[in-house]
């Protein structure tokens, strides 16, 4: 059972926020933006808001809703959802005279963006395409571990078990991100944590898409000593099971 | 300088494995949840036991203090245990009739067990705490149960958590959940549900991981006894794991309170397979009216290695043997890490005990230097309890110490 707001706060802090990622990793989405400086925010009642701060070519993720160039309110998360899903089209409460901006460079990118995320198999064959939508899977499943232990019922007892501290996500020295725990509460920081209190490291990116995609065994990785795990393995092993409800909400 | 283990027959046995086996080696003994950190220091497989020892596949000796997790009490392969079950085997095992061994047994225990009138037989520790809670249920026509956070109490649905794999929210919905030792939370529980709770469930003390072992504040127990008596609620001490190693009469006896139920398997008959419940009276008519059974329950065999192992446990006095020799351990162990300055915590009761190196608050330096301590032959877990067993020599023990200090001088040259 998947909850509709807890996809919501995925989709906005997660698949969204994986923008930023796309804007560092691709050339084509950096053109896409070119020089353009425009700022989305995204209200959903009962749901997240933030907004999507695009300039020079890059994507920045910020709290609240203003200022921003364009308005998107959404009335339900389920509305939310379906705008990700391409089933609802939203309609602006600002920045009509920036709508160029919505119906154009910012669907060629979400539509970029979905080409990373839901990569087919040929795409895959190039080892940069490969690299760079592992790097984005990362970026979306660190991110909703973070939204599902807040907001998902079974997550948040999976959170409650979890106590103080930074555990490291990491796929080798390549790319890692920081879930900082503080009062059950789970805060993902997309950038490889200095130190930690326990960690969590999948051996290179080939194992980690593996692994996200549900094609090898994440227990049996540990027992090659391809998934290392280490320090205060309780966070690990409670991250576990809201990884396992992440896989729920991205399928 | 001891010999550094290599676990190369260990890994491809691995590799075979998790074609076939899901996991490899699933569950407690496995490197995941065994928390095998880092694997590279730990075996997989084992070849031979004797005594207190296990051998790899790869020839490897090991002291072992996990003792199979609990069942080896006597030592591996105990000739008084083996004998008896031998003679067992020659006259019949699992039969269409059960053979009377199962009364000696049962007998047997009445007359070893403080709180026990009756016994009933199984197979895991699961199936005897489950019936326990099905006991409750049945004899007080009641849903909730409460448990102490940090508990184990087996595998079936009811005793996990509503985010782990195949547990529904139905399947836990009736568990309420406190705070070990917090009498008042206990108080207020049966308050809020007057009336509802069936059972309380606990270990006799919290031998939980991750953390330092606590032993039950003073009175807690016998608090807890009455708030459950005077609310017709049943007591039920999960003693699987600490059974007969703190009192052969029953860890509820060795801290002063009578449970109306108590679970046993683990060191129950030296690692032949079977548990039991005991109970009062007053849950006699209950136990009975439940459908329970299961294919090799009523097995001979492992009834005639329980009686051997339970009379020999009472003639050498076991749990007095096994906390002096934990305690002889314990101390040796806490000495060599002053000698480098490290700060080598030792909780729970001595013949159970849990270790915890505490200048590290993420464990890390302490997940070193258990690695270091099995690299070289000494079988200690990161995180949960280990064990004592009676055929622990002082030798042993000194070899262990040895280790340890050896363990303690490369972490130390490690991190300065």
């Amino acid at each position: 059972m998947t909850d509709q707001r807890t996809l919501a706060f995925i989709n906005f802090h997660g698949i969204l926020g994986s923008l930023t990622e796309l804007c560092r990793q691709v050339p084509e989405a950096r053109a896409l933006l070119g020089n353009k400086k425009v700022t989305i925010a995204i209200s959903v009642k009962n749901g997240p808001e933030g907004r999507l701060a695009f300039e020079n070519g890059g994507c920045t993720v910020l709290p609240g809703v203003s200022p921003c160039d364009i308005k998107l309110p959404f009335s339900s998360p389920e509305k939310f959802n379906g705008m990700i899903d391409g089933t609802v089209t939203p309609i602006p409460s600002k920045g009509f005279t920036k709508i160029g901006f919505l119906t154009g460079p910012f669907i060629k990118l979400t539509d970029l963006l979905s080409k990373y995320l839901r990569a087919t198999e040929e795409d895959l064959r190039d080892p940069e395409f490969f690299r760079v939508a592992t790097l984005m899977k990362f970026y979306v499943v660190s991110e909703a571990i973070s939204q599902i232990a807040n907001h998902d019922k079974v997550g948040q007892a999976s959170a409650s078990y979890i106590v103080d501290g930074t555990a490291k996500m990491a796929i080798g020295d390549v790319v890692g991100a920081a879930i900082i725990a503080k009062d059950h509460t789970l805060t993902t920081v997309h950038e490889m944590p200095e130190a930690c209190f326990s960690y969590m490291i999948f051996e290179d990116l080939k194992l980690a898409s593996d692994l996200f995609d549900g094609k090898v065994n994440s227990v049996a990785s540990v027992g090659h000593g391809k998934v290392v795990i280490g320090g205060m393995i309780s966070m690990i092993d409670n991250m576990n099971r809201i990884l396992d409800r992440v896989a729920l909400y991205l399928a | 300088m001891f010999k550094i283990n290599d676990y190369t027959k260990s890994r491809e046995a691995f590799a075979r494995a998790e074609k076939v086996i899901p996991s490899g080696i699933y569950g407690h003994q496995g490197p995941a949840e065994g928390c095998f950190v880092p694997v590279s220091a730990f075996p997989f497989f084992s070849e031979r036991a004797q005594g207190s020892y296990f051998w790899d596949v790869d020839g490897n000796r090991f002291i072992d203090y996990m003792c199979a997790y609990g069942p080896n009490i006597l030592g591996y392969n105990d000739p008084d245990v083996d004998a008896a079950a031998a003679a067992q085997r020659k006259l019949g095992d699992c039969t269409t009739a059960p053979s009377t061994k199962m009364i000696e047994f049962a007998e047997l225990l009445v007359d070893t067990v403080a709180t026990a009138d009756w016994a009933f037989f199984a197979k895991n520790g699961n199936d005897v705490t489950t019936m326990a809670v099905m006991v409750s249920r049945a004899y007080t026509h009641r849903k909730k149960v409460i448990f102490f956070k940090g508990y184990y109490h087996g595998i079936s649905p009811w005793t996990q958590k509503i985010d782990y794999a195949g547990v529904t929210e139905e399947d836990v919905c009736n568990n309420i959940y406190l705070d070990w030792n917090d009498y008042d939370a206990v108080a207020e529980t049966f308050d809020r549900y007057k009336g509802q709770i069936a059972a309380v469930i606990a270990q006799p003390y919290m031998h939980n991981n991750f953390m330092d072992n606590r032993l039950p504040e003073k009175d807690f127990w016998q608090k807890v006894r009455k708030l459950c008596t005077d609310n017709d609620t049943v007591l039920i001490i999960d003693d699987v794991r600490a059974g007969f190693r703190l009192d052969l009469a029953g860890s509820d006896h060795y801290f002063g309170f009578e449970a109306d139920l108590i679970c046993f398997c683990k060191a129950l008959a030296n690692g032949y397979n079977v548990s039991a419940l005991c109970g009062k009276n007053f849950l006699k008519n209950a136990a009975s009216s439940l459908s329970y059974t299961g294919s090799y329950w009523l097995s001979a065999v492992p009834f005639a290695a329980g009686i051997a192992c339970i009379t020999k446990l009472r003639e050498i006095n076991a749990p007095k043997l096994l906390i002096e020799k934990g305690t002889k351990l314990k101390d040796g162990l806490i000495a060599a890490g002053k000698k480098y300055g490290y700060d080598l915590r030792v909780s729970g009761v001595p013949s159970l005990f849990y270790l915890r190196l505490a200048d590290d608050p993420s464990l890390m330096l302490h997940q070193e230097w258990i690695a270091e301590c099995v690299k070289r032959g000494v079988y200690f877990t990161n995180h949960h309890n280990h064990f004592i067993n009676a055929s622990l020599t002082d030798e042993d023990i000194a070899e262990t110490i040895a280790v340890a200090d050896e363990a303690f001088s490369v972490i130390k040259d490690r991190h300065s």
